[in-house]
């Protein structure tokens, strides 16, 4: 399935999920588990909302500290914050 | 319609001359035709009567069912006036010229079916004339260009028949083929089309490799080879898929190929004198058709070469050397894209890591994308790190939630409990508005069920 966004993916970003990708981490870790027919796709979902709430609190982290560029300290700090959150 | 003339048909049926004379008048007012004026003396009538009497039986057959009351008036003197109410009323939808051929006319022109198959077949039928005729015809420039474009886009599966036909029989140059596909392409007389089409069918029948042997083998060969190759480019480059896939299409590459020379030498030049409408041609032709697309590119590019080249013969000497310079970079292409695929080859195994990075690596750099801001690659080693934990987390939290409710298969209903314990789903916010903000279309339709018609709702739930 051809991604809508068109060519670079410097500005653009693709929105196709990897289903296989997620199926095959979940049969990695849980092999006695399986998974719905779209489940995998909201498994996806989460990982979306995730992946833009660490990139929001590094980027906070970052203006705060008044860097133009995002360190790993800036990452390390907001993912112990995020993953305490996203813990369940 | 009906109604309008039932009204006054009760009224002639009085049988009173003023009557009639009313019920016109009345027809008159509610029609827009210019029918004789009220006042007109019964003398005048009578006439008006015998026509639209004899109008009545063309249109009595086509009346009968809608009208009940045209039965009555058959006999009736009246019959003339309800005929006439009738024919009146049924005379406005079509136009007035039909009072003088009213069944020709009333027929609805029907020359509007399948323009391109019909007119192929009626070619092919009519395209069995003898290659005498062909021979005899020596003014195939009678018609200007535009008479051949339709001639030719009607004539397609004529000329490259004809040509191989002529090839194969006599064995003779080029100019013999292009000549009788230029009586072709002009003149396109049934008995003459019969005959070479008759022939050609038989020729095609045989064999197209022969035929394409024949063609590139009889004329000029390198010219026809050259041009060929150029053609091919050319079309390929033009038309691009279209031509591969009617390769394709055909099955026989090799006779396909080699008939191409024959047909493309054609095209070549008429791209090069005419270019645009040739090209469209041969492109609607193979889009239409499978194997007569195939042929009538040939014959296309038959057509147009067919009238060029008594005109230019000398211009087909200057094309074979840039067809021929052409021919050679091309040739080098083909045999280089073939080898391209298989050239890199990474050696050595595949470490495991890969496609858990390679998957990682979507989310690392949507990561990137949302954070909009410049970024170091050691931090996303980190956001891979991040992630990977993320995900452990995620398999054991649905694990739990699925032993929970007794089951062995993560369900939606888990993961819609996991993201309210994180937060993303409240009593405010529910699943489906997050799924509407962050998913495309088409995961949006396989997660939200919709009604769909026949009372479905998909997904089912």
């Amino acid at each position: 399935m051809a991604p809508p966004n068109t060519v670079s993916q410097k500005k653009y970003i693709k929105r196709k999920a990897p289903r296989g990708f997620l199926r095959r981490v979940l049969k990695r870790h849980k092999p006695h588990l399986r998974l719905e027919k779209s489940g995998d796709l909201l498994v996806h979902l989460s990982c979306l909302l995730f992946v833009h709430r660490l990139a929001e609190e590094s980027r906070t982290n970052a203006c705060e500290s008044k860097c133009g560029v995002i360190n790993k300290e800036h990452v390390m700090a907001a993912a112990k914050v995020i993953l305490k959150k996203s813990r369940g | 319609m009906p109604e309008s003339v039932a009204k006054p048909v009760p009224e002639a049926q009085v049988a009173q001359p003023s009557r009639r004379k009313s019920s016109q008048g009345s027809l008159e007012l509610q029609l827009p035709e210019p029918e004789p004026p009220a006042p007109l003396p019964q003398g005048l009538l009578a006439p008006g009567k015998r026509k639209q009497r004899l109008r009545l039986y063309v249109f009595q057959q086509g009346v009968d069912e809608g009208l009940p009351l045209s039965h009555e008036p058959r006999g009736n003197p009246d019959a003339s006036s309800l005929a006439s109410s009738l024919n009146l009323t049924f005379a406005t939808p079509l136009q007035p010229q039909s009072v003088h051929r009213p069944g020709l006319a009333r027929r609805p022109p029907t020359h509007r079916s399948v323009d391109v198959a019909a007119f192929l077949q009626d070619l092919r039928d009519t395209n069995l004339a003898p290659p005498n005729i062909v021979l005899e015809d020596t003014q195939p420039f009678s018609q200007p260009l535009a008479g051949c474009s339709p001639s030719m886009h009607g004539s397609q599966p004529l000329p490259s028949h004809t040509g191989a036909e002529d090839t194969e029989r006599v064995a003779s140059p080029r100019t013999w083929s292009s000549g009788s596909r230029l009586q072709n392409s002009s003149p396109e007389k049934p008995a003459q089309f019969l005959a070479r089409k008759a022939k050609e069918v038989n020729a095609l029948a045989l064999g197209f490799p022969n035929t394409s042997n024949s063609i590139s083998g009889d004329a000029v060969e390198p010219l026809q080879d050259g041009v060929g190759e150029e053609a091919e480019k050319k079309m390929e480059e033009e038309e691009g898929l279209s031509m591969s896939e009617v390769k394709e299409t055909t099955g026989s590459q090799g006779p396909f190929r080699a008939e191409q020379p024959g047909g493309h030498t054609e095209v070549t030049e008429s791209e090069g004198f005419q270019g645009a409408v040739e090209t469209e041609e041969p492109e609607e032709s193979k889009g239409d058709e499978d194997i007569s697309g195939r042929t009538a590119c040939p014959e296309l590019a038959s057509n147009t070469p067919a009238f060029l080249q008594t005109k230019q013969r000398h211009q087909f000497l200057e094309l074979a050397p840039p067809p021929g310079a052409t021919v050679l970079p091309s040739e080098p292409m083909e045999p280089q894209l073939a080898r391209h695929p298989p050239r890199p080859r990474t050696t050595g195994p595949r470490p495991r890591q890969d496609p858990y990075k390679t998957g990682l690596s979507h989310y690392t750099k949507l990561f990137s994308f949302c954070a909009k801001m410049p970024m170091e690659k050691k931090s996303l080693e980190i956001v891979e790190k991040c992630l990977d934990k993320f995900f452990q987390h995620l398999c054991d939290d649905l694990e739990v939630f699925a032993a929970h409710a007794g089951r062995r298969t993560v369900k939606p209903e888990d993961l819609e409990l996991l993201m309210r314990r994180q937060g993303l789903v409240t009593d405010q916010v529910s699943l489906h508005v997050l799924v509407e903000q962050h998913l495309p279309l088409e995961y949006r339709q396989l997660l939200i069920p919709c009604a769909f018609s026949g009372n479905s709702v998909f997904p089912a739930q």
